[in-house]
């Protein structure tokens, strides 16, 4: 009666040693104290250890009451004004509020939806369409809400109908497609009905009612917020409690292993539509919420790049974390509206960057190769800056920066008006250099690195602070990619075990 | 007041009578082609790794901007400094060549770190990839449409040049030079794929590594460098795809990528995903759905005839044109 | 015994081909209530195969299967399951990401009815089937004596051994409420002690649980131990049916397995 040779062939965690002999009552102790140990060993130190301690700790719904408590008191003394309530506020909430549906749907069915964009698109058009004078009709939102999520079901329920054979690979490029037709219909194709382009073509539909609850207005960004908290708080809750039941189970159990989910009495696909439209009726409706927030809906806000938004915030949370969702809303969101170009932060962007290079660089182990590499890049830089001075025209190095910070001029190389292709060839350099320091390893990769940062440096005050709506989404491409390779459990995904 | 859109096709069905439906079919076979040759790529890849390449299409993309500028490098089509011909060959050389290095560098970043990795993550490192060389494309270009000005190339002044002569016409409707370069040169590189895949050792590798990835590296195949191979033979038929479009449709264009992507996709489902005869077979049939749906209902309805198309095909027959089931293993 | 064995799952002619490979052919094959058979035969006999036909996975090219006299073919793997057939996997496929008693509770999903609207409401309903699934759950992971209890039931199940992963695709099996448990080499990569442990847990199976049980096994010793009745596949046909002795010494099985003419001599 041993466990002793069982053979751990899989991979994953080691299975806990279990001693050869002893009493059963007893061994069972031993093991449970293995795992503790385990668990202890795992677990940070420090006072971020001990938060995140408390956290992994406390019951799930005092970690969602936790997050209403601080929101519910963000407008009193952080975003005091208006426009930040709106910005930082409303949109974080919104975010969250289509991560958590797209979580369903990726996270817990593991279905690539890609159309997701597009049921939220179908939620502001139909809010747009029974709640404006475009068509006069004035809808209360009880009524304009509920169809909306119902107008976003139908065709998601077609679609997975459509796709349910193959639902895996098929799903996601009939979505994807799905999203591009959706925009072509509301931007180009704008078929008249009732003696008007029933989408409003590229100018949209404007003014929008606000949302309207059995008479009484919602208008103060700071009502919409709270309205926006509780929707999202609710939303957070169901699929807390769909996941804990047997369909979440269904769910996660699908995603893990389909054909042996079927045969433990699962109807596989089923579940799967059942998620996608869930997913589906989550965006429509705070895609209506959406619209009657910003009184006017154009297609452009239905578009692949916020579809990649949603799926950096997922994905940065953690795929299957509820949790997570409410973190990678915040960020991206935050970062975004600071990349925006219209929100003029510029000393901030600036900051942020460097911050996050010397952050992830100082992360790296040992310690000394961090600060070469720091210290690297630095004489580099004004090597290269020295060298530029001496021997190239002035108007090389005599280039403003898009704001203040003239010490940069000193380390930056940034000529004057661009000088024809040197910015392409500066952004094409610096994709090789990464490539190159990606495949190199040991101390070439140190070495490499210090110019590589240099160059980051360069290229960011040439090119990305100028443009920094591309930037951003740029950005994002480059995060999911970099994810997927180093931790594609995100940050508050726990790692997965996987056998191909 | 409007007539019913039912009523508008048929009228435009009328009035551009037989030689119209001939200039139809003739621009969705020239356009079909293309489709086929980056449907061709997605099949492929999705057979060796069954993965959805999303950036296939922006590697198709990024082939317009290599030939784009080896055609301004030697002076752009209104004044090029060399004779037109080895000009066009040149623009081939470099967007083959370059689209399959950088097919290669995503196989090797993006996707084979992730060999392991649940099915998931490369899928949303393809879209990371797309979305990097889509908006790269943007930044570096400024948004810009290029023109790539093929009919002037080997005209005189910015006259006509020869790529817009007819080589035969049926009905008043010319069939030109280039129309005929863009639809040979596609039967050319399919037939000297399917040589390839059938008649190599290479070939042979590359079947193996599809059917069983595992079995293959176990009888001495270097998995790693057929996949590989696979992306670049992908990507260089893609870069040929862009140099044709840029010829025969005009411009580059940071976007085209995604659009023309996801047509020769849907493509290279309709077909039957990982058939290679299915991959050109439907990038025909989707060209020419799209240019009479063009023509008769108008451009803005284009995409959405060809998304009920796909729609109707997951319906209908799952499998595609010439997919078959594939047996699963437990 | 007094009353005639009941017929539970019955195969009438079965046949299976890959392209032009015949894989199962022409198969007859009964198990009656309560009753462990046991199907061996050499690799590549179409044992697996034979499974993965009564599960749904596979449609067969012709033949029939019935389940209590009600036909199976054509059904999809969860209805077949919810009619009362579970099986095992071979090659392990539990829910690596899942708790142990997740992963327990998540095969019965046909057996209960909880929709989304009111999992999300928790109504008193819902509470209700929750605690019994779970305390299904538990009972059959008591089944495994102390293995799988206790602080495991909260673990990942890629936490566990190797053999407590067979016990858990077996428990994860017996919580569908299935009647026939279709196990696949349940002792493969065992030692010597688990493997005489289980298959005295198989004996239990039919004798506690009240389950019916189809085999597939390499290791005679369980085999031997435990069937009823040994079915013996070759090349898809069954070559030999009986107890294990009348199998073991059939000259076909022997040949079969040896590939060899046993009865020809020169």
């Amino acid at each position: 009666m041993s466990d002793a040779s069982d053979t751990p062939d899989l991979p994953g965690p080691p299975p806990e040693p279990e001693p050869p002999e002893g009493k059963p009552g007893s061994r069972i102790g031993v093991d449970s104290w293995v795992a503790e140990a385990d668990e202890r060993r795992t677990r940070g130190r420090g006072p971020l250890g001990l938060l995140g301690a408390g956290w992994e700790w406390s019951p799930d719904s005092l970690k969602l009451l936790a997050f209403v408590g601080i929101a519910a008191s963000l407008p009193f003394w952080f975003l005091k004004s208006e426009g930040d309530l709106f910005n930082f506020g409303l949109f974080t909430l919104i975010f969250v509020g289509l991560g958590l549906g797209l979580q369903v749907v990726v996270g817990l069915a593991g279905l690539l939806d890609l159309g997701y964009v597009a049921f939220y698109g179908i939620g502001a058009y139909a809010y747009a369409l029974l709640s404006s004078g475009y068509y006069g009709h004035h809808w209360p939102a009880e009524a304009t809400l509920p169809i909306a999520m119902g107008a976003a079901v139908i065709p998601a329920a077609i679609l997975g109908f459509a796709a349910r054979r193959l639902l895996g690979d098929y799903l996601a490029i009939v979505t994807l497609f799905f999203a591009q037709a959706f925009l072509v219909f509301t931007n180009v194709t704008n078929p008249t009905l009732f003696g008007k382009g029933f989408t409003g073509g590229a100018n949209g539909i404007p003014n929008l009612d606000p949302l309207t609850f059995f008479g009484y207005k919602l208008t103060s960004t700071k009502q919409l917020y709270f309205f926006l908290l509780i929707v999202v708080a609710l939303i957070a809750a169901a699929i807390y409690l769909a996941n804990q039941s047997r369909i979440g189970r269904a769910w996660r159990a699908s995603r893990e292993d389909p054909l042996a989910a079927e045969v433990m009495s699962v109807p596989v696909n089923r579940l799967k539509i059942l998620a996608f439209i869930f997913g589906s009726a989550v965006a429509g409706l705070l895609g209506a919420i959406y619209a009657a927030i910003s009184t006017a809906t154009v297609s452009t806000n239905f578009n692949i790049g916020v579809l990649i938004i949603l799926y950096a915030i997922v994905i940065l949370g953690g795929f299957g974390s509820i949790a997570g969702v409410f973190v990678g809303a915040i960020v991206i969101n935050v970062s975004f509206e600071f990349l925006e170009p219209q929100t003029d932060y510029p000393s901030f962007k600036r900051w942020l960057f460097y911050g996050l290079i010397i952050f992830v660089v100082a992360r790296l182990k040992p310690w000394y190769r961090a600060g070469v590499i720091l210290a690297g890049a630095a004489a580099f830089g004004f090597v290269v800056h020295a060298l530029v001075a001496a021997t190239a025209g002035d108007a090389w190095t005599s280039g403003l920066t898009v704001s203040g910070a003239g010490w940069i001029t000193h380390w930056v190389v940034i000529p004057q008006g661009g000088h024809g292709n040197f910015r392409n060839y500066l952004y094409i350099g610096l994709v090789l250099a990464v490539l190159l320091v990606a495949s190199l390893k040991g101390w070439w990769r140190t070495i490499a690195l210090a110019p590589t940062l240099y160059l980051t440096a360069v290229v960011w005050e040439n090119v990305l602070v100028e443009n920094p709506a591309v930037t951003a989404l740029i950005l994002f491409g480059v995060m999911l990619i970099v994810l997927m390779a180093v931790r594609p459990q995100g940050l508050l995904g726990t790692a997965r075990v996987e056998i191909v | 007041m409007h007539h019913l859109l039912v009523f508008n096709i048929i009228d435009q069905i009328r009035s551009l009578g037989w030689g119209g439906a001939f200039s139809l079919l003739r621009n969705g076979i020239v356009l079909g082609s293309l489709y086929s040759l980056i449907a061709l790529g997605y099949t492929m890849v999705y057979g060796i790794l069954k993965l959805l390449n999303f950036a296939h299409g922006d590697v198709f993309m990024v082939g317009t901007f290599l030939g784009y500028g080896v055609l301004i490098a030697f002076g752009g089509a209104l004044a090029p400094v060399i004779p037109i011909v080895p000009l066009i060959l040149l623009m081939f050389a470099a967007s083959m060549a370059g689209s399959g290095v950088l097919g290669v560098a995503i196989e090797r970043f993006a996707y084979r770190p992730l060999r392991n990795a649940p099915r998931i993550a490369p899928l949303i490192s393809a879209l990371g990839v797309a979305f990097f060389l889509e908006n790269s494309a943007q930044l570096l270009t400024n948004s810009a449409h290029e023109l790539y000005n093929g009919y002037a190339l080997g005209g005189k002044n910015g006259n006509f040049g020869p790529l817009l002569n007819p080589v035969f016409s049926v009905a008043g409707n010319p069939v030109t030079v280039v129309m005929v370069i863009v639809v040979l040169t596609a039967i050319a590189l399919m037939a000297a794929l399917v040589a390839l895949v059938y008649r190599t050792k290479l070939g042979k590798a590359m079947r193996a590594t599809a059917f069983d990835r595992e079995a293959a590296s176990m009888m001495g195949i270097d998995t790693d460098r057929v996949i590989s191979t696979t992306f670049f033979i992908g990507s260089v038929l893609a870069g040929a795809a862009g140099v044709m479009y840029g010829l025969y449709l005009g411009d580059a264009y940071f976007f085209i990528g995604f659009l023309f992507g996801l047509k020769a996709f849907t493509a290279a489902v309709v077909g039957g995903i990982g058939s290679l005869p299915g991959a050109m077979l439907g990038g025909v049939l989707i060209g020419v759905v799209e240019a009479f749906a063009t023509g008769y209902a108008g451009g803005q309805w284009s995409e959405i005839v060809i998304f009920g198309i796909l729609i109707l095909f997951l319906l209908v027959r799952p499998t595609g044109l010439l997919g078959s089931h594939a047996i699963q293993k437990v | 015994m007094a009353e005639p064995p009941q017929a539970l799952l019955e195969l009438k002619g079965l046949s299976m081909s890959f392209g032009g490979l015949k894989v199962i052919d022409q198969l007859d094959l009964t198990v009656n209530e309560r009753e462990i058979v046991s199907v061996i035969g050499p690799n590549g006999a179409g044992k697996t195969t034979l499974f993965n036909l009564i599960t749904g996975i596979y449609r067969p090219d012709s033949g029939e299967i019935l389940l209590e006299g009600g036909s199976l073919v054509g059904l999809p793997p969860y209805k077949i399951t919810r009619r009362g057939v579970a099986r095992t996997f071979q090659t392990l496929r539990l829910f690596l990401n899942m708790s142990v008693i997740e992963n327990v509770m998540a095969s019965q999903y046909g057996r209960t009815k909880v929709d989304i609207v009111r999992a999300m409401l928790r109504t008193p309903g819902m509470r209700r089937e929750e605690r019994e699934i779970r305390r299904f759950a538990e009972e059959k992971l008591s089944f495994f004596g102390q293995r799988l209890m206790g602080y495991r039931w909260n673990q990942p199940a890629y936490s566990l051994s190797y053999a407590n992963r067979r016990r858990l695709e077996i428990a994860r099996a017996m919580a569908t409420g299935a009647k026939i448990l279709l196990l696949d080499e349940p002792a493969a990569g065992m030692n010597p002690v688990e493997t005489h442990e289980i298959t005295e847990l198989i004996g239990q199976l039919r004798d506690d649980g009240g389950f019916t049980i189809l085999l597939i096994e390499h290791d005679m010793h369980v085999v031997e131990g435990i069937s009823d009745r040994v079915v013996a596949l070759d090349h898809g046909v069954k070559i030999s049916e009986g107890s294990f002795e009348q199998v073991a010494t059939d000259p076909r099985v022997v040949e079969a397995y040896l590939g060899t003419k046993a009865t020809t001599t020169k």
